[in-house]
């Protein structure tokens, strides 16, 4: 497999150092010769000047910027021919390359595929006018459709070997990036090209000020974008510290169980990706578990960490803790697709559990989860007045209450993780007294 | 010979509200006076002027070079550059097109005869013609200008903006950050 990915790897650099740069230095050399006409110079200047207009008023979409260059390159075809292009991508080079920091490996091998775009979509140009009854509207789109991927083709598989990724990924990536805005500029540069066609250079000044208007539009856009994408992160991690605070003080309150709610989340999350679930709704769980037991913090601390057997009453104030939860989940209006969770994971699938003794599918599935999870984890973990139950013994318990008491395809996915853990790992994860804070905002990011 | 452009730069910084506070400090300021040196030879050597200019043009870039941490100075870079190519490659003389050029008001006489120190006739032979003098530019002040002199007048305009303490930066036009295609 390896030998296999370097032979790809070496192909990929021959083709992209060596292909491209032959490429490059081909097709220049065939266009210098339509350059040295003397009716072309006006044109050579001509797109010399929008060139450099274009290599200044860049568009910006959301995490780069497009210049109109191809747009320009584009034109050139469609009115001219091959030489055009070649002479406007050459310019673009030669400021890039002046202006940014010179790479001349890189900088030939980014014209190469430049050039070999625009050769491609010139030949193809000629071939369609061959037929002589295209609809201009139609080879424009056309032409447009394959500039975009051939450059995109191209210009992914140069990347894909500088930056050593697979190409497929790549052209992936780049594509989700700017195809719209891409396709739409090039779109407007065949409209343009046809208007100079019909009606002379100087319907380059309306197109001129509509490509500015847009820039200006996309710019404004995506400001206005970038800010609201960073409110989102600030109230994010709001949320993320919120949620940290609240697990913390979960556990501070009750000083038998420290680290529980954490083990309660981490063996949810087992279970719901097990089951098969949305990644969203996993952390879902998870968060649901890291806060089912907030209500505890409205019972007395003489009743939570009371040694020895509770009394009915004293029983029936602990079971408050559910709906005390309930409540202030609600009342602080977040995180309102955790309120299944924390009300209902004392619930019994027979209809035996508390607060609202529901039964079966009527428990909501975060709390189905909860509640097997939350059941294990109290009867390994180790507490200050008992040892915890070997997790064997516990396995059974769970065993013996599917059905009854949890749901049973559930109870038969968690002992499948169980069981499935090295025992080292399984012992970890019962004897962890608190999970690092850093896990816990990795599994809510 | 750029002095409209000059001015009209001047003019643009002066409405952005720019003022001369300081010089920019630029690097080996040196190879500047020895360009103009070499020019001045080309004038009273005109038999081999064009080695003068060729020679000149070397360190014309040399001095842009080692300058090339102010943006405008890489335009001027690219524009020079261009020139240099035609220059070098046509015995160290910018030829000029006498088509475009008979639109102008000056006299020809020298350029055509050979004495003109740094203009000849562009020809069929001559090479890379496309970035000789072969643009006729009517206003303010008409000229013949090669593509290579549009950067030099951009160049110049940026400089001059420089000058006035409101530099236009080009800091966007990056590779990778700015280039789609590259990212």
């Amino acid at each position: 497999m390896r030998q296999k990915t370097n032979y790809a790897v070496w192909i990929k650099g021959i083709v992209v150092q060596i292909g491209f740069v032959i490429a490059a230095i081909y097709i220049f050399y065939t266009s210098s010769s339509e350059w040295a006409v003397r009716e072309h110079w006006g044109v050579l200047s001509t797109y010399t000047l929008l060139t450099i207009f274009s290599c200044f008023a860049p568009v910006r979409i959301s995490n780069t910027i497009l210049t109109v260059n191809n747009a320009v390159i584009f034109s050139g075809i469609l009115l001219y021919g091959v030489w055009v292009g070649v002479w406007a991508a050459v310019i673009e080079s030669l400021i890039i390359a002046f202006l940014v920091r010179f790479n001349p490996l890189k900088a030939i091998i980014n014209i190469g595929q430049l050039l070999m775009t625009i050769w491609t979509v010139a030949f193809l140009k000629d071939w369609i006018e061959g037929f002589g009854t295209v609809s201009p509207i139609i080879s424009d789109l056309f032409l447009a459709v394959v500039y975009w991927f051939v450059n995109l083709i191209l210009c992914g598989l140069g990347i894909s070997y500088f930056h050593q990724m697979t190409w497929a990924r790549t052209v992936k990536m780049m594509a989700k990036g700017f195809t719209s805005t891409y396709l739409l500029l090039l779109i407007l540069a065949g409209v343009g090209s046809r208007l100079v066609e019909s009606y002379g250079p100087l319907t380059l000044i309306p197109m001129m000020i509509a490509f500015i208007t847009i820039s200006y539009v996309f710019h404004h856009y995506y400001d206005n974008l970038q800010r609201l994408q960073q409110k989102v992160e600030e109230v994010k991690s709001f949320n993320h510290n919120f949620l940290t605070t609240m697990a913390a003080s979960i556990d501070a309150r009750d000083r038998y169980t420290s680290g529980h709610s954490q083990r309660v989340a981490y063996w949810g999350r087992e279970i719901a990706r097990d089951i098969g679930l949305s990644e969203r709704k996993v952390e879902d769980v998870y968060i649901g578990g890291i806060l089912h037991d907030i209500g505890k913090i409205g019972i007395e601390d003489e009743i939570l960490n009371k040694k020895g057997k509770l009394t009915p009453e004293e029983y029936d104030k602990i079971k408050q803790h559910t709906v005390i939860g309930y409540e202030i989940i609600l009342q602080a209006g977040m995180f309102n697709e955790l309120l299944p969770a924390i009300r209902s994971h004392h619930e019994r699938i027979d209809g035996r559990g508390y607060p609202d003794g529901l039964a079966g599918d009527e428990i909501p599935l975060m709390a189905r989860i909860l509640a097997i999870s939350d059941a294990f984890d109290a009867m390994v973990a180790d507490r200050p007045y008992r040892k915890g139950l070997p997790v064997e013994e516990a396995l059974q318990e769970i065993r013996r209450g599917s059905g009854t008491q949890f749901d049973p395809i559930l109870a038969e996915h968690f002992i499948r993780i169980v069981q499935r853990l090295p025992y080292e790992e399984l012992q970890s994860i019962i004897g962890m007294e608190s999970i690092p804070q850093k896990q816990l905002q990795e599994a809510i990011r | 010979m750029l002095l409209d452009v000059i001015a009209l730069s001047f003019l643009v910084a002066l409405l952005r509200g720019g003022r001369i506070k300081e010089f920019p400090k630029f690097n080996q300021i040196k190879l500047l006076i020895v360009t103009i040196l070499l020019q001045a030879c080309a004038v009273f050597f005109p038999t081999i002027g064009g080695l003068f200019i060729s020679i000149a043009y070397v360190f014309i870039l040399a001095f842009l070079v080692f300058n090339r941490e102010f943006e405008d100075m890489r335009i001027f870079l690219i524009g020079w550059f261009l020139n240099a190519i035609a220059i070098w490659s046509n015995n160290g003389k910018m030829p000029i097109d006498l088509v475009q050029a008979a639109k102008l008001p000056y006299d020809l006489e020298p350029v055509i005869n050979g004495t003109n120190f740094k203009h000849s006739v562009l020809t069929e032979s001559s090479n890379f013609p496309f970035l000789t003098d072969v643009i006729y530019m009517p206003s303010i002040i008409p000229r013949i200008i090669s593509i290579g002199d549009i950067f030099i007048m951009l160049g110049a305009f940026l400089l001059v903006q420089r000058l006035m303490n409101k530099p236009i930066s080009l800091l966007q036009l990056r590779e990778g950050k700015s280039y789609a295609t590259k990212n």
